[in-house]
């Protein structure tokens, strides 16, 4: 077994160069070996050596190239939308299929050196985007065309300048916040130490008064956030932990500064400033690692093609090269094989094979002839075709649909945080222990002296340790997740998936692998020996799934390579063509060879190998299991039968609507899915699950994307979501504890800053341990 | 303990530095991107050629 030199992917019958004579060099297709040379070409061979001498980091696909010219990247119309000018360069950005490691950035920012008129190309290795500037001379289409023949699919992002600048300037703005509260609070402590270990007189006035000077940034700038949400959330007459925390913050800085005033020493200033810090510490963690899954699955590209080909009779052949964004009605587009058709039309001229099976989950191509209609976001497969377009973008199908999914998202239901239901008990407990503790303290204190009491309380009881816990646990199994190939979109769906009872799993791509493949390929006839040989040969060209399923599995068994003449392709028969004397076909119900059968073959979806024990351990945790399927009903039931789903769990010959219906009258559903037929369904549902090579459509209709392949995922998700919810569950009575026994103190009156200042930080320190256990045991659960 | 008179306003001062130091680098996005810097920093020994 080789793996190929360029994308270390198994390569099962290796391709070598030509000149490669001893055979030393694999490679796993065409792609690769073109973009091999191409580098070489180059003198860019280092590529190689980088590349073995770091681990690759992620999973890289082999090589595709490009047929596009990528002339449409220098439209004017479509230059305004996606670059922006810099000084004297244009600048654009590209997200690139394929980025996998550090050799990667090594070939893509020496960009400027061989191709002309690129002033620079930097890449961001963590969301491989790379952002390409030119001088005047250059263009962009060429910086494109070279990253494509290096082996990267381009495909340039919208500028979206206002929304990037914000978002920049908001995170910038995160890390100074965070930065003023970390020194202050620092130095704070110095002071409060100094306070604590018996400074007096004038010496603890002049600390204090420091003190003073520097918690007023911290509690004006940096905990301004906890203020606004807090704000917002009182206005929205919702709930909101950021309630409790920003009261304790403003009545927690206004006793400090009228106690300065009025000459006594007393202060919670250190212990509040680090809570600030640690707080907006573990928000920005977890913010982090949100935007980490989000930048993954919500690109900015929806077509999966980045170019057509519209007929304009002013170009030379005919034909000019457009982004899909700028097709209008009426206009004509030439779709290529495997090309998908960009925007629903009529077919003007050609016959050819559609892939409907993104779109309504029907697993077998079907045929299609001038005069049908098409509809975007389905794929092309064998023949061109003109297409006259007659709906466009937004009227489409697949536009329906995204407006379809776009309701379901505000239609949903609002979940209340576990933290921010609590938070409502938690105010109210706090005020009316103030209000009794200020007339417990009344009966035998001063005004003052029971009111700073009640105020005191108030201050101590901040309930830091839960604000903070919850994020860390959800940073800790946000991470975790995203290691394993499971990329989760927000805290929250962590704890909706807690709640969920029925789930609700599309077949096609997810139990099945949603790819047509060949169960049995046999010969009838004793006559030919050479059946694999044959198949291989007539249908090596062949771009019909069925007849790409045959090559692949006649491939492995093939000896040698056979010469066909008059290799034809009948569009809904099969493929025909001479081998030596004898005039073979390929149909639908055999293989003949001079009009005699001589082998037979069955092609089907194949149940992914895992899926049986997936959903077993699914059901044997107590889900409902539903199975659904825009397929015909034998199909369904046959591979429900196999996976030993139960009869009445399975649901066929369903349309997208009818899949969202079932969602939406479920309770607490969760969807797995993957076709844009599915789309309208994940957006339903109280958690939708896109799964491995699933559309944009429904990534953006998501909540969790799955990217390795299979149900195991499933499993591991729902174990997660358990767990964390048990350590969440667990940090919050332990910061409870801790809040009472703060309670307990100040009835007693033995609460003090210096108290205050023990506490805080030790109910913090016990949630972060008791944190750090529990997503450990979850890791050792994880390999199940 | 009259040396706090001179130690004080120094150890404030520095603070003040360190932290203005950090919202300028902050500001000029040396935050902005903290995955690719410190595999390009292993590029550099490689590529001697400058560029730009």
């Amino acid at each position: 077994m080789y793996n190929c030199l360029h994308c270390d992917e198994p390569a099962l019958s290796p391709l070598y160069e030509s000149s490669d004579e001893a055979c030393q060099k694999p490679f796993c297709c065409e792609g690769c070996l073109t973009v091999y040379q191409v580098i070489q070409g180059k003198g860019l061979g280092e590529y190689y050596s980088i590349k073995s001498d770091t681990a690759a980091f992620k999973r890289r696909a082999p090589a595709e190239t490009s047929s596009s010219s990528f002339s449409y990247l220098n439209d004017q119309e479509f230059l305004k939308e996606f670059s922006w000018a810099n000084d004297d360069k244009q600048i654009m950005e590209f997200y690139l299929e394929g980025i996998h490691c550090l050799a990667c950035l090594w070939l893509i920012e020496k960009l400027p050196e061989f191709v002309p008129g690129i002033y620079s190309s930097k890449l961001d290795l963590e969301r491989s985007v790379v952002t390409v500037s030119i001088t005047q001379e250059g263009k962009f289409s060429s910086a494109a065309l070279e990253l494509s023949r290096l082996g990267y699919k381009p495909h340039p992002i919208r500028k979206n300048q206002t929304t990037n600048d914000l978002k920049k300037k908001e995170e910038r703005s995160w890390l100074i916040r965070i930065g003023i509260a970390g020194a202050a609070s620092g130095n704070i402590m110095l002071y409060a130490v100094s306070n604590y270990g018996g400074a007096s007189g004038s010496y603890a006035e002049l600390f204090n008064t420091i003190s003073v000077v520097f918690a007023i940034p911290v509690f004006v700038y940096s905990a301004f956030p906890f203020y606004q949400n807090a704000w917002s959330a009182i206005r929205n007459r919702t709930l909101s932990i950021d309630i409790p925390i920003s009261m304790s913050l403003i009545v927690g800085a206004l006793m400090g500064i009228y106690n300065l005033m009025i000459g006594i020493h007393d202060n919670y200033f250190d212990s509040l400033s680090a809570l600030v810090f640690l707080l907006l510490l573990s928000r920005y963690f977890l913010h982090k690692i949100q935007e980490k899954g989000l930048d993954a699955t919500d690109l900015h590209y929806f077509y999966q093609s980045d170019s057509v080909l519209i007929q304009d009779l002013k170009c030379v052949d005919g034909y000019r090269e457009i982004h899909p964004r700028f097709i209008k009605k009426d206009d004509v587009v030439k779709v290529r094989p495997l090309e998908i058709i960009p925007c629903d039309g009529d077919i003007l001229e050609g016959s050819s094979h559609i892939n409907n099976s993104l779109l309504t989950g029907e697993s077998l191509p079907f045929k299609v002839n001038s005069g049908d209609k098409v509809f975007s976001g389905t794929q092309n497969l064998d023949q061109e075709l003109l297409v006259k377009i007659t709906k466009s973008t937004d009227e489409s199908r697949l536009g329906q649909i995204l407006k379809n999914v776009e309701n379901g998202w505000s239609h949903r239901s609002e979940i209340i945080k576990l933290t921010n239901k609590i938070s409502k008990y938690f105010t109210f407990t706090v005020m009316t222990l103030s209000v009794v503790l200020f007339f417990y303290l009344y009966n035998s204190h001063s005004l003052i002296e029971s009111l700073e009491g009640a105020i005191t309380l108030m201050i101590v009881t901040c309930p830091c340790a839960l604000a903070l816990a919850v994020p860390l646990t959800f940073t800790r199994s946000l991470s975790m997740a995203s290691k394993a190939g499971i990329i989760i979109k927000s805290d929250e769906v962590i704890e909706r998936l807690s709640k969920i009872r029925n789930i609700f799993i599309d077949k096609t791509g997810t139990i099945t692998y949603g790819k047509i493949k060949v169960v049995r390929l046999e010969q009838t006839a004793q006559s030919c020996h050479r059946l694999f040989d044959v198949v291989c040969a007539l249908e090596k060209r062949t771009r019909h799934p069925v007849g790409l399923a045959l090559f692949e599995y006649a491939r492995a068994y093939s000896q040698q390579d056979l010469v066909v003449t008059h290799l034809k392709e009948i569009l809904g028969r099969g493929v025909s063509g001479q081998i030596g004397n004898s005039f073979y076909e390929i149909k639908f119900d055999g293989i003949f060879e001079d009009n005699k059968q001589i082998g037979k073959f069955e092609v089907a979806d194949l149940i992914r190998t895992d899926s049986k024990n997936a959903l077993k351990s699914l059901m044997l945790s107590d889900y409902h299991v539903h199975m659904l399927s825009g397929d015909r009903k034998e199909i369904a039931h046959s591979i429900a039968s196999k996976v030993q789903l139960d009869g009445t769990y399975v649901h066929a010959e369903l349309t997208p609507e009818a899949k969202s219906e079932m969602i939406r009258t479920a309770d607490s559903a969760m969807m797995i899915g993957d076709g844009a037929n599915d789309a309208i369904a994940l957006s339903q549902a109280s958690v939708g699950v896109a799964v491995m090579g699933a559309m944009d459509i429904s990534l953006r209709a998501a909540d969790v994307y799955l990217s390795t392949p299979g149900l195991k995922p499933v499993v591991q998700l729902m174990t997660l979501s358990r767990e964390t919810m048990k350590v969440i569950r667990r940090n919050l009575i332990l910061s409870l504890l801790y809040n009472s026994t703060s309670v307990v103190l100040a009835f007693c009156g033995l609460i003090s800053p210096l108290a205050a200042a023990i506490i805080m930080p030790l109910s913090s320190l016990t949630v972060l341990i008791s944190t750090l256990v529990g997503t450990k045991k979850l890791r050792k659960l994880w390999k199940y | 303990m009259e040396i706090l008179i001179v130690l004080l306003p120094l150890a404030i001062f520095m603070g003040a530095a360190f932290v203005c130091a950090f919202i300028w680098s902050v500001k000029r996005g040396q935050y902005d991107d903290l995955e690719t810097p410190r595999y390009r920093m292993l590029l550099e020994d490689k590529n001697k050629k400058e560029t730009k």
